[in-house]
């Protein structure tokens, strides 16, 4: 694996399924930085470091496609991918690079961050 | 007698005392006697008064009698007024006739007996009352006449009007008899039943048209009779053995001998509204879905991820990894089947490369049970993928239907066979994708045949909108493609296929879903290949 040297970003106001989250994704060799809010995750955004951002769409101050749209402002190249336990895709969904069901499994979560990153030209 | 009754009598004569002695002679008659010197005075008098009789003297200096009777004949006017010569001079046989020809009535000879003249301008008077009381009563008669005529043709224009106005109307107007023999037709009722004026008329409505009605008949024509009136919805059978529904309206004529129905083809809007029940009922669905989702999705990633975690953990022995992998295994399922109910119903925005045999196999696998259950045999003859370009949702829709309708045709079982292979089109560089979904059921009625394809036509009477081929045919043409069918018969056996072809097309001309607001629950969105 040489993924450990790409820091994603994950973003849920739930702590246990972000905790998880990490966690699977740290098993792949992600680096991990995880924040509970949209808020939190601009702070560290612009601390910089962060290679991509994995968010949930349903947060309860800021959405994921809100998070997206003001991430996309201030950094057009900044990977984003949602993730949404909801069966319904918000209408501007396509301002993230991928919108993802939750239910797809770990599988699904790994082929998808590989290929945004693939798409931005980081090689594993 | 009033003074509008009295007859006008014209003397003329040029001395003033024989005109005083008729005046006397004729005064008892209590007519009105006009008085002339000459023949212009009395040509003046006949001017501007009715004039019954003239007595008139034949000599007379400047104008004689004969000059002055033969002016009054050639003038319209008083070619009929009567007129009595009196001569002392002329009276030889020629003169008489003289007198006749220029178109006298009577001669009187001198010396003037009284009665005689009286006798005569009474009869002449009397006749020119009579005459006018007759031409009064003509001009009358046939001014009453002109009235009537005109009020006649008035009410037939009314009456024409008012059935040409029932002729534009769309509704179906009938009037019948007490045993049900149709008196009226109106072009609404040809249109709606497809039976012609002359060849229903006479016939007993309710038999032609094997009404259904909502209540007992008896009780209708009791409300009838009671109510004169009657409201409901009928449904019936047209010329050509479509069943239609109705509103009905009722009404008894006021001479209880006839009835009157407007009928309004409602069989449309019931579909329609059944149809927006329906609709409404996946919208209440995909709500309460939506809800659900939520709350199974969350956690179901939560513990697929624990399980994920737990898989290989260096501190479980063998006998805790294989309990793992059980409880990994058992969450398959669920989010397998969470994956098809509660997964993103939205189409994605963008058209992907679709493996029709997948997506046939993920169709047939939600079937499975009610295949098995009707006893169904799958024969499945994919030649290869049959990859083309398109919305996930959509082409899920389309074969959904085509393999539900098959699976709902044979109740008892049979074979169903699912054909995929590639074919090259005419021109060289695009391929094509046909697909062929056969089943042994009940078969297609050639009268059903020509309506397959029409919105809220079903032969499943309470089970279907009627939407599904019409839905599915105008997704497979969005593709540029085709949807055909053959029902055949042989040796008590049907076999019904449906054939869609799908052309390879340039990824460009789909841009958008065909039904976009569809909410049809669905796999997860583009990308989510994890299960082929």
């Amino acid at each position: 694996m040489t993924n450990d040297c790409i820091t994603i970003l994950v973003v849920d106001d739930e702590n246990v399924p972000r905790m998880l989250r990490c966690l699977i994704l740290q098993k792949q060799g992600y680096k991990i930085v995880a924040a509970d809010s949209g808020k939190r995750a601009l702070q560290l955004l612009a601390e910089g470091g962060i290679d991509l951002v994995l968010s949930d769409q349903m947060m309860p101050s800021m959405t994921g496609t809100e998070l997206t749209r003001a991430i996309k402002a201030i950094r057009p190249a900044m990977p984003v991918i949602l993730i949404s336990g909801v069966n319904e895709i918000p209408a501007d969904a396509n301002c993230a690079d991928r919108f993802i069901s939750k239910v797809g499994g770990p599988d699904l979560l790994f082929e998808t961050v590989g290929e945004v990153l693939a798409a931005y030209g980081h090689t594993l | 007698m009033n003074d509008h009754d009295l007859a006008n009598i014209l003397m003329v004569d040029d001395q003033p005392g024989k005109l005083m002695s008729y005046e006397a002679i004729l005064g008892t008659l209590g007519e009105n006697l006009i008085k002339a010197r000459s023949a212009r005075e009395a040509l003046d008098h006949l001017l501007r008064n009715d004039i019954a009789v003239v007595l008139m003297d034949v000599s007379m200096p400047e104008i004689d009698g004969f000059e002055l009777a033969e002016m009054m004949r050639q003038h319209p006017r008083f070619q009929k007024t009567a007129i009595i010569f009196i001569s002392a001079v002329h009276l030889t046989d020629v003169d008489r006739i003289k007198g006749y020809r220029s178109g006298a009535v009577d001669y009187i000879s001198v010396p003037v007996i009284p009665e005689l003249l009286r006798a005569k301008v009474s009869v002449f008077a009397e006749l020119h009352r009579k005459n006018r009381q007759l031409e009064r009563l003509n001009s009358e008669l046939e001014k009453r006449v002109e009235e009537r005529t005109a009020q006649l043709r008035e009410n037939e224009d009314l009456l024409r009007e008012r059935a040409d106005l029932l002729e534009l109307a769309t509704e179906a107007i009938i009037v019948r008899d007490m045993n049900g023999s149709i008196l009226y037709w109106n072009s609404g009722a040809e249109a709606l039943y497809g039976w012609r004026r002359e060849e229903i008329l006479g016939k007993p409505v309710h038999e032609v048209l094997q009404t259904r009605f909502p209540a007992e008949f008896n009780a209708i024509q009791a409300e009838l009779h009671q109510t004169g009136q009657w409201e409901g919805n009928l449904t019936q059978i047209t010329c050509d053995g479509h069943e239609v529904v109705v509103a009905c309206r009722k009404a008894l004529k006021a001479d209880g001998n006839a009835i009157l129905e407007i009928n309004r083809d409602i069989t449309a809007q019931l579909k329609t509204e059944e149809a927006l029940r329906k609709t409404e009922r996946l919208a209440a669905m995909g709500r309460v879905a939506g809800i659900i989702a939520h709350e199974i999705n969350n956690p179901l990633e939560a513990i697929t991820n624990t399980f994920y975690l737990l898989r290989d953990h260096p501190s479980l022995d063998d006998e805790a990894r294989y309990y793992a992998k059980l409880g990994e295994e058992e969450l398959l399922r669920v989010a397998h089947i969470t994956r098809q109910t509660l997964g993103f119903y939205r189409e994605s925005r963008h058209p992907v490369p679709i493996s029709i045999s997948g997506l046939l196999d993920e169709i047939l696998e939600l079937q499975m049970r009610r295949m098995e259950f009707s006893n169904i045999t799958l024969e499945k003859h994919y030649r290869n993928t049959g990859t083309i370009q398109g919305f996930p949702v959509e082409l899920k829709q389309v074969f959904l239907n085509l393999i539900g309708n098959a699976a709902q045709a044979m109740p008892e079982g049979g074979t169903l066979r699912l054909h995929v292979f590639e074919s090259q089109g005419r021109r060289s560089r695009t391929g094509a994708v046909c697909i062929s979904i056969c089943d042994t059921g009940t078969g297609i009625a050639p009268d059903n045949a020509k309506h397959l394809f029409e919105p809220f036509f079903t032969t499943k009477s309470t089970k279907g909108t009627g939407l599904g081929l019409w839905i599915s045919k105008g997704i497979v043409q969005k593709y540029g493609g085709s949807i055909r069918f053959r029902s055949l018969s042989r040796a008590g056996r049907n076999v019904t296929c449906f054939q869609v072809t799908l052309p390879d097309v340039d990824l460009q001309k789909i841009k958008e879903p065909a039904f976009a607001s569809m909410t049809v629950p669905a796999e997860d969105m583009a990308g989510d290949s994890d299960d082929q």
